[in-house]
């Protein structure tokens, strides 16, 4: 046995050796390019994250110190009715935000991604809510909403709409009204991406699809959709964590209200640590909506994989 | 290297926070209160202090009476003042003396160990300080109220004049209350006003501030608040006769009641007395019209405690003053004399000189009512001295909870999303469920 | 996510305006047709900032009416000069400035730094490494601020402007970015330096902060614009008057004079500007620095 090794290892040994050393010159030169950038993160973002999991499973008020408790955070979870409306409210913002968001970015990104002139003043326009400040765009859009003296429907009135909603004010339609606001917000920055994704796709795609006879139609369905497919799970992967995370913008605007018509768990969460003092509580509910998002983006990981082979 | 050391200290400071927590004791618990000779500097908590002149008020009076301490205060926001002041006593980095804004959130600094007992300095002050027992836990007081403001009536005496109704009298009832805005919206309209009889702010305690000090066995942490349906069928019947502004407009233009009742949008108000101070001085500045104005005892749930022989009840939280205990020991007794100056005759007389209703009314009763700009009929100095007042966020370890869910309540029925009733069983059944069961 | 590196386009700098792939121009009608679309989009996306700016030309008593005006009685020009005077807005732009730039710089240089190590260095645990990252960005952070807070307090950070410079600086956003951009840059440019003895900092320093100036620019503006209008972070981490940023000093503003509307819609147009002015002057680049990042996926 002893022999059989010795022979082919003599050889090998020093390249072992220099690969070793290779590795672990590697590892110096990736950490000296990691550092700066890793200690600032790992101190002020990675530990309190860290202890953030640690506290999901404790009774901790803030004051005093944090009482190992085990899975009861969860457990009253289960049993909490304003939980599962948050969550229930959540999965609605997220369901229409995404793909209303997704539709709009994309159809602007399609207007936009020719030969027009003016087409940087209309793309700076398109971008211009996610510049806004949002306790700016807040107090504007509430004074839009007003069901008395409000613009939009002084503007639906006329139209023949008897009753317009009461959007803000409106157990039923505060949650549209706040979707509507997000998409508004955030239409132009993922237009961006997509006007860069739609700039990649090779010219030669559309010619040759062209000279298969295909319309308009057929090449959006034949070149774009696919081309832009990695652009779009970009989009959706970052749209579906800020959704699932959506927070100042419905604390802003609606604070949760009325009754708990747009409760959302990001709020929930503040409310929870912040008003009620159960900071072991919150942290249970943050682990939630981490797995939430964390979940979602492997799922979607797992989506695109099988669509793009 | 400054980064590693930087670093090293963080994790420490994380692990410290797990293993060790926060020390919560009360240092010199039992000092008496004096003041020591020696040149010492406390730091206080106070909000919006442009526009907030109380803390410097009480700092510079304090500083008077006793030159070789002086107060520094300490700049807070105004609507998240609970959110900064949590984490700056997490953090260790909170002021020698701070503020308790309201009832609601004292269980939880109390609760929290963040409160020195000053049993001492509310023994050693009289029984004309209101709210002084809202404060104490087990026997123990963990706060001393400076302010101890309790919602009355203003009305506008212009207003009522041009309608040709007839001013308060201390008799009504919420009934007589909802009739009388009713017909000054139509008087007013008449006259070509565009006021209405009477403004509601889109605060809880607008309507659920009365309905549970004034109905007789309403119990917040009873878990039953069916105490409330009255008070919601009478302000909804305001706001749908058009007497009142909705709560869609109020809240989506966020009006002010400043505004509403300062550019006299509205001829009656309910709200707390500190907005004597505001008014007075929006009248001197102009933000608000120059009118003649008065106060009245709130309406009452039945006749019984209505007209001038009896006590109105009301509510209002008093707003108090707490010691940090991360406070060096050396200066403990500084601070409990600065509490018991504060809330004493003397700092009522310095606060009551800015407009601001005291925890001592009694004592200032007089010095009040001659300031400029105040009402001088005597139904008024009634309204501002004579009343029971009942807090509006009884103590407990629920009442945050409790209050979170009916506000829900609050906004759901002002809406019009709920009916009241269902409204109501929503809540009972959440405060079952999530709240009284932890 | 390595499903969406595609190889990045020859040109590190495509035209800012498409190719033609179309043979011929759209038809007139078509295009009259787009030009109405655009327009009345732009208008629909406008319309808040349109009344934010009238009603900043309004007495207060005009802002709210029935029914709505949507031009103004007769233009007031004073509430520009009354903000100047009523609030402290030179110390909250000049703070928000000097944040802004700030975080900018360190964000830039070590996010793009950290990126390179990600992307183009191999070494063990480097993966997991940045699965941490990205998924801290999935934590929502009002529920480890606490914990965050005590932390900086201990460093004595918090009321300081250090405390927001630390918060932002180096976030995971600015990694990812550049760590896909870098990615999609050929290998055979690097392994072709390597072979002429440059190191990996050369290569950094020569090749690929030259290359990814554009993407570089669009973070720049995107962590401007984030510093800018944050508003959390500086609540939690700020208590001295004179350390309020503007998105700080807008909301107490607010909650003090609010029963001015026209003057609080002056403060919101005001915190707007700035930062307009600067979107308009790196839009070219930023619509460039998106086009190439964009495929990162």
């Amino acid at each position: 046995m002893a022999t059989t090794i010795e022979a082919p290892a003599r050889p090998t040994r020093p390249a072992r050796r220099r690969r070793s050393r290779r590795v672990w010159r590697n590892t110096a030169v990736g950490w000296s390019f990691l550092l700066p950038n890793f200690i600032g993160f790992a101190v002020l973002t990675l530990a309190p994250v860290l202890v953030l999991f640690y506290l999901a499973f404790t009774d901790w008020n803030v004051f005093g110190v944090a009482r190992w408790t085990g899975m009861a955070n969860f457990r009253r979870l289960i049993h909490d009715q304003s939980f599962w409306t948050a969550l229930e409210n959540t999965l609605y913002y997220t369901a229409l935000h995404i793909p209303l968001t997704l539709g709009a970015a994309l159809g602007l990104a399609l207007l936009l991604n020719r030969r027009l002139r003016g087409v940087a003043f209309f793309r700076t326009v398109a971008f211009f809510p996610y510049i806004t400040s949002i306790v700016a765009a807040a107090q504007v859009w509430n004074m839009l909403f007003s069901p008395q003296y409000g613009p939009i429907d002084a503007v639906l009135r006329p139209l023949g709409i008897a009753h317009p909603p009461g959007w803000t004010v409106s157990t039923t339609w505060s949650m549209p009204a706040v979707i509507l606001v997000g998409t508004w917000r955030e239409m132009g920055y993922y237009m961006l991406i997509f006007l860069a994704g739609l700039q990649t796709i090779p010219a030669q795609l559309y010619e040759a699809a062209r000279v298969d006879g295909a319309n308009a139609w057929q090449r959006f369905r034949a070149v774009t959709v696919p081309s832009l497919r990695p652009t779009t799970f970009f989009v959706t992967v970052m749209l579906t964590i800020g959704s699932f995370k959506v927070f100042d913008l419905i604390l802003l605007l609606t604070n949760g209200g009325p009754g708990q018509s747009t409760l959302v768990l990001s709020q929930y969460i503040y409310q929870t640590g912040f008003q009620e003092n159960h900071f072991g509580y919150a942290s249970a509910i943050s682990v939630v909506l981490f797995v939430l998002c964390f979940v979602a983006t492997i799922v979607q990981f797992h989506v695109n994989k099988r669509r793009s082979v | 290297m400054k980064r590693l050391v930087s670093a090293a200290l963080g994790l420490t400071a994380a692990a410290s926070l797990l293993v060790a927590g926060c020390s919560s004791g009360s240092p010199a618990a039992s000092a008496s209160a004096g003041v020591p000779s020696g040149p010492t500097t406390l730091t206080l908590a106070g909000w919006t202090l442009s526009t907030t002149p109380e803390f410097k008020a009480l700092a510079d009076g304090f500083h008077a009476a006793h030159p070789n301490v002086t107060v520094q205060l300490k700049e807070y926001d105004a609507t998240n003042y609970d959110t900064q002041m949590i984490a700056d006593l997490a953090a260790h980095s909170a002021p020698d003396i701070y503020v308790l804004k309201n009832l609601k959130n004292f269980y939880t600094y109390q609760s929290g160990g963040q409160l020195v007992d000053v049993s001492d300095v509310a023994k050693s002050l009289g029984s004309g300080v209101g709210g002084l027992s809202d404060y104490q836990v087990g026997g123990k007081a963990y706060a001393i109220p400076y302010r101890q403001d309790s919602w009355v009536l203003f009305y506008n005496k212009a207003l009522f004049d041009k309608a040709g109704i007839a001013y308060p009298d201390g008799s009504w009832t919420w009934d007589k209350y909802v009739s009388i805005s009713e017909q000054l919206t139509a008087a007013l309209k008449d006259r070509g006003s565009k006021a209405v009889g009477d403004y509601q702010h889109i605060w809880q305690s607008t309507v659920q501030g009365f309905a549970l000090a004034q109905t007789p066995g309403a119990k917040l942490t009873s878990g039953d608040f069916s105490y409330l349906k009255p008070y919601y069928d009478r302000a909804l019947a305001l706001q749908n006769a058009g007497a009142q502004p909705t709560f869609g407009t109020v809240s989506t233009n966020k009006l002010t009641y400043q505004a509403q009742f300062g550019k006299q949008q509205a001829a009656m108000m309910l709200m707390g007395t500190w907005y004597i101070a505001t008014l007075l001085k929006q009248q001197r500045t102009g933000d608000a019209d120059t009118f003649q104005w008065g106060m009245a005892p709130a309406p009452q749930f039945d006749a019984s405690t209505t007209g001038t022989s009896a006590t109105p009840v009301t509510f209002g939280d008093p707003t108090g003053l707490g010691i940090n205990p991360a406070i060096s020991s050396d200066k403990v007794s500084a601070a409990k004399a600065f509490l018991e100056y504060a809330a004493g005759v003397q700092g009522a007389k310095s606060l009551a000189a800015i407009g601001i209703t005291p925890a001592d009314t009694a004592a200032v009763a007089s010095d009040f009512f001659s300031l400029k700009g105040m009402p001088s009929d005597s139904l008024s100095k009634f309204a501002f001295s004579t009343h029971d007042t009942k807090p509006e966020n009884p103590v407990s370890k629920y009442t945050t909870g409790l209050q979170d869910l009916l506000n829900d309540l609050h906004t759901a029925v002002m809406s019009g999303g709920k009916g009241i009733d269902g409204a109501i069983s929503d809540a009972q059944s959440r405060a079952k469920s999530q709240v009284l069961n932890q | 996510m390595d499903t969406m590196l595609k190889p990045a386009p020859t040109d590190a700098l495509p035209a800012p305006v498409p190719r033609r792939r179309n043979g011929k121009r759209a038809s007139p009608a078509v295009r009259v047709l787009i030009y109405v679309l655009l327009v009345a989009a732009a208008a629909g996306v406008l319309l808040p900032f349109y009344w934010m700016v009238v009603s900043s030309l309004k007495t207060d008593n005009d802002v709210v009416t029935v029914p709505v005006k949507w031009l103004p009685h007769s233009v007031v020009w004073h509430n520009y000069l009354d903000i100047w005077r009523k609030s402290q807005m030179t110390t909250w732009l000049e703070n928000t400035l000097i944040l802004s730039f700030a975080v900018t710089a360190l964000q830039l240089f070590t996010g793009s730094f950290a990126a390179y190590g990600f992307a183009k260095v191999r070494f063990p645990g480097r993966d997991l490494l940045f699965i941490v990252y990205v998924g801290t960005i999935a934590v929502p952070w009002q529920s480890y601020m606490i914990p965050q807070f005590i932390l900086m307090s201990h460093l004595r950070l918090s009321n300081t402007l250090w405390s927001i410079i630390a918060l932002q600086a180096f976030g995971a956003l600015g990694v990812f970015l550049m760590k896909q951009y870098y990615e999609s840059i050929p290998e055979e440019l690097s392994e072709a330096a390597r072979i002429d003895g440059m190191s990996e900092y050369g290569i950094y320093r020569r090749i690929m902060l030259p290359l990814s100036a554009p993407a570089l620019a669009s973070l720049a503006l995107l962590t401007f614009v984030n510093t800018w209008n944050d508003y959390l972070g500086p609540l939690i981490y700020l208590r001295s008057p004179n350390l309020r940023t503007i998105q700080l000093g807008l909301s107490t503003f607010i909650s003090q004079y609010n029963t001015e509307y026209a003057l609080i819609m002056t403060g919101s147009v005001l915190s707007v500007l700035p930062i307009a002015v600067i979107f308009l002057l790196g839009q070219r680049y930023f619509v460039e620095g998106i086009a190439t990042t964009g495929l990162k996926g």
